[in-house]
């Protein structure tokens, strides 16, 4: 892990609005735990290093499909899980949130008393994971989350003007009679009524729960709502009704939006901004015309060209991507998309463990395997029981089995007897760098080539 | 009798003759509120070699239709309230043994013929001369034969469809051992008939003596035999689902396995017997997108290959548009439209496929401007003889109150059920979609 | 944008709520009474219950300790139907049908007294286990373990053996014994439900962990705490007249399992009435309600709750 960390924006430009949310360098790893006495086998990184800016008033969708670590993300935005490394800041100014940048932008063991000291003051009041007490009430005041399960989300054993007015009730804005007015002029805001306050939530639609989980969200007027898959499980009539009433909000209150879902088209008619995350990391981000008609990563393309479009050519046969997601404990080296990018090249992070998942889809050689010895990602000796398997392997990766930008990479390919030692070129991490002002990928490639 | 294959819609060749027809299909449901009329009054055909999709949103009835196929559809609660379940079934080729040859045009299956008519046609088989049978009132034993082998299903959560104690092997392994008894002997090398004690085993019928015999050294070599035959079988199950390494798959257990993986495991299982209908009930929901894709392109494949007719459930408008040749839509236990994908998208006829299609976020929606359609799917507990569909529709006039439109034919197979395009049997005002009523 | 649902009449604000708790409570109840079972041991248990209560009223103690069955050495080994002596008498001139109704009198206090202690200990250490989570969780999840390794009924045994035998000391006994299966229920049910996202939203709302503790984990997790602790005030009666049958118990205690266990010698003389008609009630009272509480188990079952 670096000391630097990626620029989201580079310091002195951030003149427009006011920063809503900042993530700066955010890390989430889950611990693996294993045996009778649980001891920690590795990590899970959800999260890998992500930052970005959410700015007042704006829309940012969140995209990636399952195990790209976007609720976890929204988890920690909203204060529910603290990161690992890293963190959340909310309610920056334009100054404060150069100030910041430039702080964080100097290694920690170089940095100066009075930077240390600005630092913490900035974190007591505006680090999501480090708020005093009151500052930790003004953020929860400000921040809402509306969930995707609504049935999950309101409790089963409460009356609608309960779950509701749950959020006056906490912060204290009001009691009894008054109460229940500012819970019906809620419910008349997102399209129920007065005769919705004493049922369950079970006598409800999931639309109208849907409604109810926003109502208590917009209860204390906040500025950012994380909505995370509000409408997936939803049918396409009544996710439209939501999606109407949440842009009606938006005007209506300026609200903030963080939208993670995995629906395309979702996003593209809600959103702003876009960031993609792939396996705990950002592939790409732009405002949504640049991710949806100039995408530059070949993730972005595959999300785009596998999703049925309404609007695109019937024919037009979905692009389908090889491979399935790596584990999460043991991510990719270099650009962790290159084991299943079409369009991969010879530096973008070949390494051992792609040996070893060929070999796993060869039948026969991968039970003759005993033991792999790494010295480092890229290069270890591979032992075989049986000689023949060696030799398969060997011819195997001079072969055109594998892809070609892999065996360019592959420095070092030798064979002594039963064990195969591999060589590959070492790369570091892929980061993401400026395509055009605002619109960021990491990929080797300035523009990602179309896929055959 | 075969019939000179038609050109399809979508450029697909195939057979003028239907592999399955629901006919006034009527399913209720009894619960502490009433009488929950599910499924209404629904028909339609699903053509040879067609992938027929139907589309609704929750509580329409695509569900419940799709299960009483194969009559999945628990009894009490639910009640078989009038209608039927149409199944014109195939027959193994006798020319190339199911293998593939110019005859069966490489499907392996040939038309049967009516066995009560030879195929000239009866009231048994509506006069079509195709050996035809009644799903709904077939008795189990029967039913149990064609579960698998001629119509076979997959489901949207591979996870729950799966039996998580059974190996990938064992699970399709038992479609083998169920349907393919007698081709399991032949192929190793054993006679099929006299020995009952070893068609038993196949067959998974033996009792608790013949398992103990079964053990001993004589039987256990031809019952390795057997076992080694439905190896080979399953691994070229898997092999055409395009899963790398089978031998090592089918040793896995499901929990094992990634979504997409579990999908293809299912597919296999469903296609293993080259069945004649495939029913997929929203079997890519559950999945990411780009495992989706890949999802849909092998069911593409393979049925291109096998030709086996599909109906396609899903909620999904746009992954339909891709992957079916027809659309039916259905809304509160109905069909309220038929016709080709094509003319559906292009030309949507009733005012709900209207709504479902302008309310998917496209590029052309301005921002909080989706249509939505107004209201909820209706309770369908004693429904009114009115449209279903009145609340919600914004050009309903008094006929729509109070009578029932019924689907009929406009041009070539496009079908809706709407006053708009067929007017009513009564001398009334009409509606149309240059008057919006609300 | 479209209401969704016809309005009703206004609702006043008390009224509403106590009106839609009272229609819930409704329901369930309606449930209850459809069930065949159910409704037999609800029946049976409405019986004994009030015989309990009305136990003064129906048969007047003579001696200064109602819960002692009284002697009356002019009487012994009365048959049923000797007049005065409805069920019979005892070998101490005891009255049979004294101490069946006495006995139900004494089966509830020890019934509602243990489920009660059982209950409270089982809820705070479940709920510390549940909620806190980590070592404490280990800890108390230990403890409980040893506990259930030791069979229920040896255990009981055991400590009213060691602390001699007395009513209060076979509370002390299955009390001891009891809790840990409340503990155990109510940590799952705190761990399952604390994944819940409305725990998650309550959070975010700031509210204070013991508030959600109390409005959201707790009142989800009740279901089956009401389940075990119906089965458990059959339960612990059974137990508790094995108990006293050993002799753990007080001698002339007005409780079945003494009066079984006293009647035992007469049996053989062809003296039935003396443990009959006691060992009846136990076998009554524990039926009545398992029945009840198994009815409950089926109705309170959140798969039915949430199609309701």
């Amino acid at each position: 892990m670096t000391a630097t960390v990626e620029p989201a924006e580079a310091p002195g430009t951030s003149l427009h609005g006011e920063i809503a949310i900042s993530v700066r360098d955010l890390h989430k790893h889950f611990p693996i735990r294993e045996g009778a006495l649980q001891r920690v086998a590795g990590h899970i990184r959800a999260i890998d290093g992500v930052s970005f800016d959410i700015r007042r008033g704006e829309t940012v969708g969140l995209v990636g499909e399952s195990g790209c670590g976007k609720t976890t993300l929204g988890r920690c935005v909203s204060g529910l899980t603290d990161p690992t490394v890293g963190g959340v800041y909310f309610d920056l100014s334009g100054q404060d949130h150069d100030r910041l940048d430039s702080i964080l932008a100097v290694p920690e063991a170089a940095r100066t008393e009075e930077m240390r000291r600005e630092l913490e003051t900035l974190e007591t009041s505006h680090r999501v994971d480090r708020l005093g007490k009151q500052e930790w009430l003004r953020y929860r005041r400000n921040c809402q989350v509306v969930f995707q399960d609504a049935f999950a989300s309101l409790n089963p054993r409460q009356l609608v003007r309960e779950i509701v007015g749950r959020p006056l009730k906490v912060h204290k804005e009001a009691s009894g009679d008054q109460l229940t007015e500012r819970v019906v002029e809620l419910l008349e805001r997102v399209g129920m009524g007065r005769q919705h306050l004493y049922r369950y939530p079970h006598q409800f639609s999931g639309g109208q729960r849907q409604r109810l989980s926003i109502a208590r969200a917009i209860a204390l007027d906040p500025e950012l709502i994380v909505l995370d898959e509000p409408t997936s499980a939803l049918d396409v009539s009544v996710q439209a009704q939501i999606l109407n009433l949440l842009n009606e909000l938006q005007r209506e209150l300026h609200l903030t939006f963080l939208f993670i879902t995995h629906d395309l088209s979702v996003v593209r008619h809600m959103a702003d901004r876009v960031v993609v995350m792939y396996l705990g990391k950002i592939s790409e981000r732009g405002t949504t015309g640049d991710i949806f008609d100039d995408a530059r990563h070949p993730y972005t393309h595959a999300l785009l060209r596998s999703s049925p479009d309404v609007d695109d050519d019937p024919e037009a046969a979905l692009v389908t991507l090889e491979g399935s997601v790596p584990d999460p404990a043991r991510p990719p080296q270099g650009c962790r998309f290159h084991t299943r990018c079409p369009v991969a090249t010879p530096i973008c992070g070949w390494e051992v463990d792609d040996v070893v998942r060929w070999l796993e889809d060869e039948p026969g050689m991968f039970d003759s395997l005993t033991d792999v010895a790494r010295h480092d990602e890229f290069t270890a000796e591979l032992h075989f029981s049986d000689e023949d398997a060696a030799g398969q392997l060997e011819a195997a990766l001079s072969s055109e089995k594998v892809p070609v930008e892999a065996r360019e990479a592959l420095i070092e390919l030798r064979r002594d007897g039963g064990t195969v030692q591999v060589s590959f070129q070492m790369v570091g991490e892929v980061e993401l760098t400026e395509r055009k002002p605002g619109h960021f990928a990491a990929c080797v490639h300035e523009r990602a080539p179309e896929a055959k | 009798m075969t019939l000179a294959p038609a050109p399809g819609p979508a450029g697909n060749a195939v057979a003028t003759d239907s592999v399955a027809s629901v006919v006034g299909l009527r399913i209720h449901f009894e619960s502490k509120a009433g009488r929950v009329y599910a499924v209404d009054g629904v028909d339609f055909d699903i053509r040879d070699g067609e992938t027929l999709g139907l589309v609704g949103e929750t509580g329409c009835g695509k569900s419940v239709t799709a299960r009483s196929f194969l009559r999945l559809v628990p009894m009490p609660p639910g009640i078989h309230a009038g209608g039927s379940v149409l199944f014109r079934p195939h027959q193994r080729c006798q020319h190339c043994s199911g293998a593939g040859c110019e005859v069966c045009e490489g499907t392996g299956r040939l038309p049967t013929s009516c066995s009560k008519c030879g195929g000239d046609g009866c009231p048994v088989c509506n006069g079509t001369g195709m050996e035809t049978i009644d799903l709904s009132t077939l008795p189990e034993k029967n039913l149990r034969e064609i579960r698998g082998d001629r119509i076979a299903m997959i489901f949207q959560d591979p996870a729950k469809a799966l039996n998580p104690a059974l190996t990938v092997r064992n699970q399709i392994a038992e479609v083998f051992y169920q349907h393919r008894t007698t081709d399991v002997l032949e192929r190793a090398g054993l006679d099929t008939s006299p020995n009952p004690l070893l068609r038993r085993h196949v067959a998974q019928r033996s009792r608790l003596l013949e398992r103990a015999l079964l053990a001993l050294p004589p039987l256990r070599s031809r019952r390795q035999k057997i076992e080694g035959v439905v190896d080979d079988m399953v691994a070229a199950a898997l092999a055409e689902t395009q899963i790398p390494n089978p031998i090592k798959v089918m040793e896995r257990y499901p929990h094992e396995l990634s979504g997409g993986m579990k999908q293809r495991v299912m597919i296999a299982q469903a296609l293993a017997c080259n069945p004649d209908l495939l029913i997929a009930d929203e079997p890519t929901t559950a999945l990411d997108v780009t495992v989706q894709a890949r999802i849909i392109e092998l069911i593409k494949q393979l049925q291109g290959r096998h030709k086996s007719a599909v109906l396609y459930i899903s909620h999904d408008l746009s992954l339909v548009r891709r992957v079916c040749d027809r659309v039916a839509v259905m809304y509160a236990g109905r069909i309220v439209e038929v016709g080709t994908t094509e003319e559906i998208f292009a030309n949507p006829l009733h005012p709900y496929t209207r709504g479902l299609l302008a309310a998917i976020p496209s590029r052309t929606h301005v921002r909080g401007q989706l249509v939505a359609i107004k209201g909820t799917v209706p309770e369908l507990i004693e429904p009114p003889p009115s449209c279903r569909f009145v609340e919600r529709c914004s050009y309903a006039v008094d006929v729509c109150a109070e009578i029932d439109p019924t689907l009929e034919g406009t041009e070539d197979g496009h079908e809706v059920a709407c006053f708009i395009h067929n007017p009513p049997s009564v001398a009334a005002e009409l509606p149309s979609f240059s008057r919006r009523t609300s | 944008m479209a209401v969704e649902t016809r309005p009703l009449e206004p609702a006043a604000p008390f009224a509403g709520a106590l009106r839609t708790r009272l229609r819930r409570f409704g329901e369930i109840s309606r449930e209850v009474l459809r069930n065949p079972t159910t409704l037999i041991g609800l029946i049976l248990i409405a019986a004994m219950i009030g015989m309990a209560i009305f136990a003064p009223l129906l048969i007047e103690p003579n001696t200064p300790n109602p819960y002692q069955m009284p002697r009356d050495w002019g009487a012994i080994n009365e048959p049923p139907g000797t007049p005065g002596h409805i069920l019979g008498t005892t070998q101490q001139g005891g009255d049979v049908l004294y101490g069946v109704i006495w006995g139900a009198r004494t089966s509830l206090r020890l019934s509602l007294i243990v489920v009660s202690i059982t209950v409270v200990i089982g809820l705070v250490v479940g709920s510390l286990a549940g909620f806190l989570g980590g070592k404490i969780d280990e800890f108390l999840m230990r403890l409980v373990d040893v506990f259930l390794s030791i069979p229920e009924l040896i255990f009981a045994l055991a400590i009213a053996a060691v602390l001699g035998p007395s009513f209060g000391n076979i509370i002390l006994a299955l009390a001891a014994v009891f809790w840990v299966k409340y503990a155990r229920i109510i940590r799952g049910q705190v761990i399952h439900i604390k994944q819940n996202e409305y725990v998650d939203a309550a959070r975010v709302i700031g509210d204070s962990k013991l508030r959600i503790y109390m409005k959201d984990v707790l009142p989800n997790s009740v279901t089956p705490v009401v389940v075990q602790a119906t089965l458990d005030m059959g339960n612990v009666v059974l137990i508790g007249a094995t108990l006293s049958f050993i002799g753990l118990a007080e001698a002339g205690l007005a409780e079945w399992g003494v009066l079984v266990s006293q009647g035992q010698a007469g049996i053989s003389a062809g003296r039935w009435w003396a443990s009959t008609f006691p060992g009846l009630m136990v076998f009554l009272w524990a039926l009545a309600f398992n029945l009840v509480g198994d009815g409950l188990r089926d109705i309170l079952d959140p798969r039915t709750e949430a199609k309701r």
